[in-house]
């Protein structure tokens, strides 16, 4: 048998011997990996952190103590319930008007009696103070609806500026369409500067330039989103097929006509899905950079959070969850009618 | 038909950077309004040389003239607005509509802004309708994505595309490779009946010899870049055609 299998040229199927799916190479790929594993455990502090869920997965189980649930427990049962309405003392407010209610609100006196020393019988004396509070039953609610449609709107122009400066960025990072290497490499290089830096990092920048509000949100979600875009949409052009550019180069067409009429019809699917994928993580983007002062829902988080408003974050959170899932189920459905 | 070259080949030669030698010395002339068949197997320069008439491929030697004019980077934009191709893949976007892809046909005569905004003159418009409904298109088909139609229709939609900017040289490299017999004979029947009718000259590469002898008023061959055959398609019998074809599969082995 094996001096048949060495000899001869033709051999019998049944003799064939199938590659190993498993090979030598392979092999030493999987033990690689698992040194590497090993070797950055400790640190990540691998060990405590399977430690400890291992720990809150018992107790969980036995009901029994641990760190972690106690820790999140604390937090979480500080989010409930979940603040709905706004109450302003009416002396705060600006302008007030009280012949001019917002809708659905009311005004809530409260009688508060004070025993004071008076300075001159030198005797206590019962005071009445009456603080006025202007109550609206959903008005926390509204507050976090429009800080929540703030902050889409951020993602949306982010989405938007990237969509608009990724366009020539990635004409000029195409290998088939850029002028001139110079222009290519220019242009490499700057998608690959502004994937390097992340939305929150140019952000921290863009609020000591721009000062607190949507505008640093904004451009830290464009110029990061026109890198990313940049890279897709010009390894898509370079991908495409090139006969029909080739068909029309032959009848004397300019690079802008060739993208237009032989590329842009074939890469036009993808583009619209990389886009659509922008603008969901810039939504949720958006919440991140606004941690920062950059605007929108992040900015209400963080304030509340840091003034231990935990049932202010509560709605939020909820709120925030809410629309994500809301924008998948509308991202999906565009895609499915799309294509 | 005026008589006298229209298209000409000056030894014409060509070394690809790694130094196979595709082309090696071809001189010949087509007169106006011949059509004219390029045969030879495999390697033997024909897609070489069709593509050197509109400066797809650079030659390394030797010279090319359409209508008298010499094709170099500087002549380019004048060669190309006399030739019109047509691809043995037909080199439509299969994704984009018959409108579109005949409107891409002459989109080199648009002003950039017009094409880039899809305001296409209404000359430009009526043409495409014009040609599709010569070439046995219907009007249905105009919104029709390339990806729909038949492999027949798309070389329709291909040579009526090539015919957009009123061509005098139609060249057309395996116009026919991937379709089925019957379409192959409607699409080059297509191709004589409109290039007669223009008086456009036509340079066709073929594989199926029977077609080049039905269709063509001319067979050229190639093998090895060099021109081995050139007469009047009668003449062009199976000793010649098993010589061209057998010695190549010579050399081969």
């Amino acid at each position: 048998m094996s001096v048949a299998r060495e000899s001869a040229p033709t051999e019998a199927a049944s003799n064939w011997r199938f590659p190993a799916s498993l090979r030598r190479r392979g092999l030493a790929g999987w033990v690689l990996l698992l040194a590497v594993v090993l070797a950055s455990a400790p640190s990540v502090e691998a060990g405590r952190m399977f430690r400890m869920t291992g720990e809150a997965a018992t107790a969980m189980v036995t009901g029994g103590r641990s760190q972690v649930l106690d820790g999140l427990g604390a937090i979480g049962r500080q989010l409930v319930p979940l603040q709905i309405s706004e109450r302003r003392e009416v002396s705060r407010i600006e302008d007030f008007d009280p012949n001019r209610l917002p809708p659905f609100s009311r005004i809530e006196t409260v009688e508060t009696r004070t025993e004071r020393l008076d300075p001159e019988t030198l005797q206590m004396k019962a005071t009445t103070e009456r603080t006025a509070y202007l109550v609206e039953p959903v008005g926390y609610l509204a507050h976090v609806g429009v800080k929540l449609w703030e902050t889409l709107m951020i993602a949306f122009w982010g989405t938007l500026l990237a969509v608009l400066m990724s366009a020539p960025l990635a004409f000029f990072s195409a290998r088939n369409l850029t002028p001139s290497p110079v222009l290519y490499g220019l242009a490499r290089g700057i998608v690959s500067l502004l994937r390097a830096v992340p939305e929150l990092v140019s952000a921290l920048f863009l609020v000591v330039a721009y000062g607190f509000g949507p505008i640093a949100g904004v451009l830290a979600l464009a110029l990061h989103g026109a890198g990313f875009l940049g890279k897709f949409y010009a390894e898509d052009v370079e991908a495409a097929d090139p006969k029909p550019q080739e068909a029309l180069a032959a009848t004397g067409a300019n690079r802008l006509k060739v993208l237009r009429f032989a590329i842009l019809p074939q890469v036009l699917p993808q583009y619209i899905g990389y886009t659509l994928y922008v603008l969901d993580r810039n939504f949720r983007m958006a919440t991140v950079v606004g941690l920062v002062g950059a605007g929108g829902i992040g900015q209400e988080l963080k304030g509340r959070f840091d003034m231990y408003n935990y049932h202010h974050v509560g709605t939020i959170l909820v709120a925030m969850f809410a629309t994500v899932f809301l924008i998948d189920q509308v991202s999906a459905r565009m895609r499915r009618a799309h294509f | 038909m005026s008589a006298g070259p229209h298209v000409a080949f000056i030894g014409a030669s060509k070394r690809f950077p790694g130094g196979f030698e595709a082309l090696a010395g071809v001189t010949f002339d087509v007169p106006r309004g011949q059509f004219c068949a390029l045969v030879g197997p495999s390697g033997s320069g024909k897609s070489t040389l069709l593509r050197a008439v509109n400066g797809l491929t650079e030659l390394t030697a030797g010279e090319v003239r359409v209508g008298g004019l010499s094709v170099s980077a500087a002549s380019l934009p004048q060669v190309r607005r006399k030739v019109g191709m047509a691809h043995q893949d037909f080199g439509l976007v299969d994704r984009a509509s018959v409108a579109e892809n005949m409107i891409a046909g002459a989109v080199a005569d648009i002003a950039t802004w017009r094409a880039l905004l899809g305001l296409y003159p209404v000359a430009c418009r009526a043409k495409a309708c014009a040609l599709l409904a010569e070439v046995g298109l219907a009007p249905e088909h105009l919104a029709r994505r390339v990806s729909e139609l038949s492999g027949g229709q798309r070389q329709r939609v291909g040579i009526a595309r090539a015919l957009m900017r009123d061509p005098e040289v139609l060249v057309a490299d395996e116009p026919v490779a991937s379709l089925d017999p019957r379409a192959s004979d409607e699409v080059l029947e297509l191709m004589r009946r409109e290039a007669r009718a223009r008086n456009v000259t036509v340079l066709c590469s073929l594989h199926q010899l029977d077609l080049a002898r039905r269709f063509a008023d001319r067979i050229v061959a190639l093998r090895g870049g060099r021109l081995v055959f050139d007469g009047p398609a009668a003449a062009f019998d199976g000793a010649t055609a098993s010589q061209i074809y057998g010695g190549a599969l010579e050399s081969v082995q």
